[in-house]
């Protein structure tokens, strides 16, 4: 629908809404009367509101069951007499079944009496005659057995025997075995003694005086068995008649071998009379080769892929041009060998110095930042140590004097790594701003303290640090005073001009040279003075300060250091200017600066004439 | 009608299944159970101990439970089964056997249940006239009779039994089996060995595809009875009386282990010394149900710090009849420990220490040592726990545990089904599937057959 509006609005056809809204109005109206639900149902259908439920709700009455059918009055069943026809002595036997239905054309009470005094009708049930298998076997007349399959071993009575018992049996062998229980039809006297079962009994039975009956062994039996159908096979079907079927079954029966079979059974048997121990033994072996074979494939995997990596480098485009040469290890060792050359070159050259400087040599890779004082120890030594860490030695507490002796120092909290005595010196000289850095640098020249001290125990480095806090101190200090000393000469000056011109022309010069700038007034201006003071003020701190400080160079230093630094620098500005407080009383920025710092002081910006006339008007 | 499911029976199109209301009877030393064809369980379980009273007309006889538990003046308990497995006394065992079956199964056509009297009391129902139901047709003129036997039951005696069913009770057709060819059906198994541990004997059968593996069946007389007179023996050594329940009129709470302070019943004519062993069996084999454990393993209860183990875990209480009671701790493991380890069974004067080859274990490897090497592991995947006396707690753990000790190297698995009643009368039920089944027509041995050929076509038939 929406397509066929779609359409319409880009060939400029009017929209046909009318015949649309028919239809979608007409649906839910169809489907109303078709879903009135009742009851309870309705009320919690009224609950879902206009949408469709989340889950899917079936009514009531749809249940699962199929309902019962009606099919009549029940049905009659009786004992329907029947005979099996696997059996030959017509054995009766009854089941239930239903009962046929009667004639149509005779009323129920005559069949009734019918049934009870006709003789019983017999079912003859081949439904299980499926069940009743025979047996295929091998025959042979007496002619043939006296022709072809006399043995010594057997007799033919033994050997009837032996084939009745297959055929009794199904080929099971195991069970023939068991009830094999051939005796000479002669001596009937051991018909009471038990069959012999094993090597015991028979040798026991060897001392009567009349011989024993053979025990069998399954092999002897099969062998016979499968000799004489491989015969008679052979006499049924000429050999090169045989077809492929045939002629295996003949292979498999001619090349039964009993001894083969009875080698094997012992196997079968010492492999399952093992003790525990073996099978744990075997299970533990088992497990372990799959171990290592896991791990063997692992190790594979991991050694395929690497070499992969090694042999054809992934040309990686992210990777810098300068560092394409590095990404097979082949050239990341030729690069540490040239660095290590270079390293071994440099430290040679500053050898005086000591250990200044991170080192790629051999002996600092190996050793430990604690073991750096011990750098005679040999190489063995020291891996022997790492080896055995050493016994823990007895802390053991000097006197200061003996401290100071041997340079020991204790402390509380030790940062983690390596910090050199010549770093600490030079952070000391470093202010947070680069004026104060070279404000610091300057005294401390003056101090004849050279940029690089030669030896920088930490003796010294405390000394130096002492040094360094009483510079800053004697800066600030100095600072506080050119400041008041500032504020001194203008406030002279203002006091000089007062007495002097009045100053409405003064006031416009200063209109016509900021022109559409604002002004920017400090918060803390609230000292009950004269308001175009201030401005005046402003303009003088802005030009004539550099020639007002005259000697004293620092205070011009840190106004160009917030005009230059800007932004940057703004935070260390207002520290500075918030340690001596009483200095901003009248302190005036730069338009230029304000931008960026008008936010923080809190100034009322205004242009200049409202602000002059509000001013005037107040005074 | 309804969607079969797991629980619905399976039509009989599906199992081949065509029910002829035959009966299968299985007679047991304790227990002689009897019933429909294609039902789950006996309908009919009866107690071959039947009650003999001396009167001045001859030797009266009773039967069925109501009637042997009740101490008539000059009652004797006896039992016709034979100390070797065998029945002993055919006679007595006929009309046993005939009792369990006509009392529920067959007997009289009822008549009209307003009048036939059925629905009132029946009190002197158990006291049934065999001379009377002799007159009458024979019993089982219309059922075909399946019956058990065990797996060492001699051709004589088998020979009677088809005498029995066809001269006697009359059977159109009758078949032989060995339980445990039909416990192993009752399990789903055809190949299997069967461990069957009942009141008198603890057998051990070979079967494969159906059939016994005649050299492997293996039997030993340390079953059920053997763990009762084991108790017997705790209880002779800690002075604990054992007064069954029919001497006590009423007890009195008393405190562990001290003595039972009851009020005892007197009889006129008391009941024989065999009734009275007879009723303090009932007690035993309630002590053996609640009490009796058997050591679960590893390692027999002997063995190392197990004893130890086993006196660390809480007791059971028991009490007797007379309200005499005490809890029992490791002892309650020893008395069924001889069914496993032959050196562990207590012994006095009259019980000797059975023999090595006779605990269950060694049953096993004897009944393997007979059996062709190839079936050995098919068998030892399917071993079929049975047999009222198996359901000792925690039998079947000591059981699993020796199995595997002695054949580590092959799968073993015991079949022990969970249900009580398929435990005990597994051989019955195997017998019900069997004789239900439409392919077992065929097999039966008729009348006519019997008639043809003699009493010893059942050891031609019956194999």
């Amino acid at each position: 629908m929406a397509s066929g509006r779609d359409v319409r609005d880009m060939l400029g056809l009017p929209v046909s809404g009318e015949v649309q809204k028919t239809v979608v109005q007409k649906r839910p109206k169809l489907a109303a009367p078709a879903r009135r639900i009742q009851g309870v149902a309705r009320e919690v259908a009224a609950l879902y509101g206009e949408r469709p439920p989340p889950v899917a709700v079936y009514e009531e009455k749809k249940s699962y069951r199929a309902k019962r059918q009606n099919t009549g009055p029940a049905k009659r069943w009786v004992q329907q007499p029947f005979t099996n026809q696997a059996r030959t002595d017509g054995l009766v036997l009854k089941h239930w079944r239903r009962k046929p239905a009667p004639q149509p054309t005779n009323s129920e009470d005559t069949t009734m009496e019918d049934g009870e005094n006709k003789e019983p009708y017999i079912e003859n049930s081949s439904e299980f005659l499926k069940y009743n298998i025979q047996l295929d076997m091998p025959t042979f007349t007496d002619e043939e057995y006296d022709a072809h399959l006399r043995s010594d071993d057997w007799s033919r009575e033994e050997t009837d025997h032996l084939f009745q018992m297959i055929k009794d049996y199904s080929y099971r062998w195991a069970i023939i075995w068991d009830r094999y229980d051939y005796r000479p039809s002669n001596n009937n006297t051991l018909t009471v003694q038990e069959p012999a079962q094993d090597g015991d009994s028979s040798h026991a039975l060897a001392s009567l005086p009349f011989p024993p009956p053979k025990t069998r062994t399954v092999e002897d039996m099969k062998a016979r068995f499968y000799e004489i159908s491989a015969k008679l096979m052979k006499l049924r079907i000429p050999e090169v008649e045989m077809d492929a079927d045939q002629y295996a079954r003949y292979d498999m029966l001619t090349k039964f071998d009993p001894l083969l079979e009875r080698n094997r059974k012992s196997l079968a048997s010492a492999l399952m009379n093992r003790s525990m121990d073996e099978v744990k033994e075997e299970e533990f072996l088992l497990a372990e080769l799959q171990r290592i074979n896991m791990a063997a494939n692992r190790l594979d995997a991991e050694r395929a892929e690497l070499r992969a990596r090694l042999e054809a480098p992934i040309p990686n485009q992210q990777v810098a041009a300068g560092l394409q040469s590095f990404t097979s290890s082949q050239a990341l060792q030729a690069l540490f060998q040239q660095l290590f050359q270079q390293d071994r070159n440099n430290k040679k050259r500053a050898s005086g110095t000591g250990p200044a400087r991170l080192s790629l040599s051999a002996n600092d890779i190996i050793g430990t930042p604690t073991s750096a004082g011990h750098s005679l120890m040999s190489a063995a030594n020291r891996r022997q140590s790492m080896a055995q860490p050493p016994p823990p030695t007895p802390i053991r507490t000097l006197a200061p004097q003996e401290e100071y002796r041997f340079n020991v120092s204790t402390h509380d909290r030790l940062t983690s790594g390596v910090s050199f005595g010549s770093d600490k010196l030079l952070k000391m000289r470093q202010a947070k701003s680069n004026v104060q850095t070279q404000k610091i640098a300057a005294a401390l020249q003056q101090l004849g303290i050279s940029d690089i001290i030669a030896i920088p125990t930490s003796r010294v480095g405390e000394v130096f640090e002492q040094l360094v806090g009483k510079v800053g101190k004697l800066l600030d200090v100095r600072k506080v005073r050119e400041k008041e000393e500032g504020e001194c000469r203008v406030l002279e000056a203002m006091k000089a001009k007062r007495d002097g011109v009045e100053g409405a022309g003064h006031a416009e010069r200063n209109g016509g040279e900021n022109g559409e700038q604002s002004v920017l007034q400090d918060s803390r201006e609230g000292h009950e003075e004269e308001d175009e003071d201030v401005d005046a003020d402003a303009d003088e701190d802005a030009d004539g300060e550099p020639d007002a400080d005259g000697e004293a160079d620092d205070d011009a230093d840190g106004e160009a250091d917030e005009d230059a630094e800007g932004e940057d620098e703004d935070a260390e500005g207002e520290d500075e200017s918030g340690v001596p407080s009483r200095r901003g009383t009248s302190e005036a920025v730069s338009t230029r600066a304000m931008s960026n710092a008008g936010h923080k002081r809190s100034a009322s910006v205004l242009s200049q004439a409202s602000s002059k006339s509000s001013k005037r008007v107040r005074k | 009608m309804n969607i079969p499911n797991a629980s619905t029976a399976p039509s009989t199109g599906e199992y081949a299944g065509d029910e002829i209301s035959a009966i299968v009877l299985d007679p047991g030393y304790s227990t002689t159970r009897a019933g429909f064809a294609g039902e789950d369980v006996p309908k009919s379980v009866c107690p071959s101990f039947y009650g003999q009273v001396d009167s001045d007309g001859g030797p009266r006889l009773l039967f069925g439970e109501n009637a042997i538990h009740n101490p008539l003046g000059n009652l004797h308990i006896k039992n016709p089964w034979g100390s070797d497995g065998i029945v002993e006394d055919w006679e007595t065992a006929t009309k046993v056997w005939e009792y369990t079956v006509t009392s529920r199964l067959t007997g009289t056509k009822p008549g009209d249940p307003a009048k036939n009297g059925l629905n009132e009391s029946n009190g002197d129902a158990m006291e049934v006239d065999i001379e009377g139901l002799e007159n009458l047709e024979k019993p089982l003129a219309d059922s075909p009779l399946l019956m058990t036997e065990p797996g060492w039951n001699p051709t004589k005696a088998r020979e009677k039994c088809i005498e029995i069913a066809m001269e006697e009770w009359g059977t159109p057709a009758f078949f032989l089996h060995k339980t445990g060819v039909l416990a192993a059906f009752a399990s789903g198994k055809a190949s299997g060995i069967i461990i069957d541990v009942g009141a008198s004997h603890t057998s051990v059968t070979p079967v494969l595809d159906g059939m016994v593996l005649k050299k492997g069946v293996q039997k030993s007389p340390l079953a059920g009875n053997f763990v009762s007179n084991q108790i017997r023996l705790i209880f002779k050594q800690n002075d604990i009386p054992l007064t069954p329940h029919y001497m006590v009129s009423s007890k009195t709470q008393v405190d562990a282990g001290a003595p039972a302070q009851a009020a005892y019943k007197t009889f006129d004519i008391p009941p024989s010394d065999s009734f009275r062993r007879h009723e303090e069996e009932r007690v035993l084999t309630e002590f053996k149900e609640s009490v009796v454990e058997v050591w679960p393993g590893p390692g027999r209860f002997s063995n190392g710090t197990n004893e130890e183990i086993a006196k660390a875990q809480p007791g059971r209480p028991f009490e007797m009849p007379d309200g005499w009671n005490q809890v029992f701790g490791a002892e309650r493991f020893k008395v069924a420990e001889a069914l496993f380890d032959p050196g562990a069974a207590l012994t006095d004067a009259e019980s000797s220490r059975p023999k090595d080859e006779h605990c269950i274990p060694s049953l096993i490897q004897a009944a393997l040592a007979h059996v062709d090497q190839d079936q050995r592991p098919l068998l030892l995947g399917n071993i079929v726990v049975t047999g009222g006396s198996t359901l000792l707690y925690k039998f079947t753990e000591r059981l699993s545990y020796e199995v595997n000790a002695a054949y580590p190297s092959t799968r073993n698995k015991l079949i022990a089904p969970g249900p009580v009643v398929e435990r005990k009368y597994a051989a019955w039920i195997g017998g019900s599937i069997l004789a239900s089944l439409g392919s077992f027509h065929q097999l039966w041995i008729s009348k006519k057959e019997y008639e043809e050929h003699g009493v010893n076509i059942v050891e031609k038939r019956c194999r």
